[in-house]
């Protein structure tokens, strides 16, 4: 390849797709895995369709992290860029926004990473970070940074040329942006998909570039690529420039918490979401009983947690809290038995129950998605069905401890 | 000590309020406005910091001109001292970035001016539910970004605040850090937030500050101010649309996927289909 055929629509000002990576106790956290898997699999077609070399670069910053840059090139990164050092040990905002910021501007390790490409560098082309704890924040102070668009939570992407026509991006013209990234984010409710695209502006009133186009990534929706011990990439260590200022921001210590929801521990899981509406404090105490008669722990809806009832604090407290939320925002969970009440299926919640080995659900809707997703769907209110269901298991109780 | 919150109105969900299409979408025109439940646990943060160590607190939020009934339930909430309503017909439809600039512009307004030690806003908003709006205001301050806070104290003799943060990996146990940093900081509360008011003279204290807020809230347009642009001293360029780099390109039905599994549809009437499903539960979890 020739290095003028490389120079590409945007003369390689932005380039490569760069992956934030995650990790905590020496592990590197499933999602950053996954986001590269992602990235190899869009970079592959990218770089076959526009004819160009662009690089799935890596970013890892810490503290004797050496020894996890091979694991990011078998599961598919081309390059590794890793900022080690002692301030580096535990994530604080500041410090890591700082680092991958210079990381993501730094014109040499773009000239290392791709010496086919003519200067000047500005900026990645892409970037991805994890939509947890860690990533949403860094994502949004490094998208700040660099003064560019992120979108949120996100479960697709498609890398296409898209004729636009906008008031204020290109002025009512009806322009071509080349490479774009779609990034499909579902809404709170899980039935609406929208695309978010990160555009520069044409508009010459109001001319900007706007790279990279970023985005943070749902953990679990992406599969990462089977590890190749035997993948080669580039491995570059970078030393990074941290303020003396910036290091006053300190973590003390770290507590590992034990779960107080153990969705792994039991056969079976019980849920429930909207459907209970009608009756809620009632409805309640039956799935209470249903679970404990089944040794089930409770899941709820994402719309649940926002505590929509009004309902007692213990209750609510017990019930409606974020750790019970079955899904992309809360936990995938893959019982023997999943027992869905009164939920209708938003795609969110499917994708953390679909690994279930039997689905029974319980809807008086037969229209909800959540049918399709069951081995047996009755066709009824929880108030109507779920007594039946416990006082016909309170029989087999007794029929079993007359038999034992 | 100076604190600013920053809130929004969102959609409240509570059954009731919230209203939904029949194909599981928010019905926006029927569903009722309220301060957002984030938003209100980052005001309740303020008033630990007023409790505590008798902070001025003033609250911002860029919206509408019905936003400031987000503002009324803030400060019953938090009994802040000064009430700030960014509203302009030139910040809508702005992205996070377009919408941490004129925040920025706003927090930096606030008490007269003065340096503000903490900012605080919620974990996310219920309904664009990103999250970025507040770390993007903080960098855009320049501050200390301290998220998933779940307690704080103010060291007033170091400035510093020392801070639980609630850190949730994708396959890990759960962790509760410990962390220090120097004031200023801005402060993201997670929904698990809760004020802690051990010694007798923070429960006075809150009892007294709660009756101020109650009396102040009734009246709350005496503290508001309201502000647009020109006010806020922004370019057009940067903030609403014009300043937002990214756009909403389109909108759909999230395609159902297609049927994984062969399913068995029973009646709720079926008692003797419902007992044999019964039957089928108990087996498969005793074998």
């Amino acid at each position: 390849m020739t290095t003028g055929s490389l120079s590409g629509s945007s003369g390689g000002k932005y380039r490569n797709l760069y992956v934030v990576v995650e990790h905590i106790n020496g592990r590197i956290v499933p999602v950053s895995l996954e986001m590269i898997g992602e990235a190899r699999r869009l970079m592959d077609d990218f770089n076959s369709r526009y004819n160009e070399a662009e690089q799935v670069v890596a970013i890892l910053l810490g503290y004797n992290i050496e020894n996890l840059c091979q694991e990011l090139i078998s599961s598919g990164a081309d390059v590794v860029v890793y900022a080690e050092d002692k301030e580096l040990e535990f994530s604080t905002n500041t410090i890591d926004t700082k680092v991958i910021s210079q990381i993501s501007k730094d014109p040499s390790l773009a000239r290392q990473i791709s010496p086919q490409y003519i200067p000047p560098y500005i900026k990645p082309r892409y970037m991805f970070f994890a939509a947890d704890s860690i990533g949403r924040h860094l994502s949004s102070t490094v998208l700040a940074d660099l003064e560019s668009g992120l979108a949120s939570d996100i479960n697709k992407l498609v890398i296409s040329d898209i004729e636009i026509r906008h008031e204020h991006k290109t002025k009512g013209a009806t322009v071509r942006y080349e490479k774009t990234l779609e990034m499909y984010r579902p809404d709170f409710s899980g039935f609406l998909w929208t695309t978010i695209l990160c555009l520069d502006n044409k508009n010459p009133e109001i001319m900007r570039d706007y790279h990279p186009q970023a985005c943070s990534i749902i953990p679990g929706v992406f599969e990462a690529i089977e590890q190749d011990t035997t993948r080669k990439g580039q491995v570059l260590r970078y030393q990074p420039v941290i303020d003396a200022d910036d290091m006053k921001t300190r973590v003390l210590k770290r507590e590992i918490l034990k779960k107080k929801i153990d969705f792994e521990g039991h056969r079976a899981i019980v849920s429930f979401g909207r459907g209970i509406k009608d009756d809620p404090e009632q409805n309640i105490k039956v799935i209470e009983q249903l679970s404990e008669l089944l040794d089930a722990e409770v899941g709820i809806t994402l719309p649940l947690s926002k505590r929509p009832y009004q309902l007692s604090e213990s209750v609510n407290s017990k019930f409606m809290i974020p750790e019970r939320v079955i899904g992309t925002s809360g936990s995938i969970v893959t019982p023997l038995i999943y027992i869905a009440l009164g939920i209708r299926g938003a795609v969110q919640h499917i994708a953390g129950m679909k690994g279930a080995e039997f689905v029974l659900s319980i809807n008086p809707d037969d229209n909800a998605p959540m049918k399709d997703e069951s081995d047996v769907f009755i066709n009824g209110r929880i108030e109507d069905v779920v007594p039946l269901i416990i006082q016909e298991l309170h029989k087999l109780k007794e029929r079993n401890s007359h038999k034992g | 000590m100076n604190v600013a919150v920053i809130v929004k109105l969102e959609p409240d969900f509570s059954e009731g309020n919230v209203s939904y299409n029949a194909d599981g979408t928010l019905n926006r025109a029927e569903t009722k406005n309220i301060l957002g439940p984030h938003s209100a646990i980052a005001c309740d943060a303020a008033f630990y910091a007023k409790v505590t160590i008798g902070a001025r607190i003033a609250i911002g939020t860029m919206g509408p001109p019905i936003a400031d009934s987000a503002l009324k339930q803030a400060q019953l909430i938090s009994d802040a001292d000064e009430l700030n309503l960014y509203s302009d017909r030139a910040f809508a439809g702005a992205d996070t970035l377009a919408t941490a600039e004129v925040l920025k512009s706003g927090v930096i307004k606030m008490l007269e001016g003065s340096k503000k030690d903490i900012v605080f806003s919620g974990h996310r908003a219920s309904d664009g539910e990103t999250g970025q709006t507040g770390p993007q205001t903080a960098w855009k301050l320049g501050y200390n970004f301290l998220g998933n806070v779940v307690q704080f104290v103010v060291d007033i003799n170091r400035n510093y605040v020392v801070a639980k943060r609630l850190i949730s990996l994708q396959g890990f146990d759960d962790i509760i850090e410990d962390v220090e940093a120097p004031l200023p900081v801005f402060i993201t509360v997670d929904p698990s937030y809760k004020s802690l008011y051990p010694k007798l003279s923070q429960r006075l204290a809150y009892t007294n500050y709660r009756k101020e807020a109650t009396r102040r809230a009734q009246n709350y347009k005496e503290w508001l101010k309201v502000y647009d642009g020109k006010s806020l001293q922004l370019d057009p360029k940067f903030v609403g649309l014009p300043g937002s780099p990214t756009i909403v390109y389109r909108v759909e039905k999230i395609p159902k996927a297609r049927a994984s599994r062969r399913t068995v549809q029973v009646d709720s009437s079926d008692v003797e289909g419902i007992k044999s499903i019964t039957l089928d539960l108990a087996q498969r979890l005793n074998s």
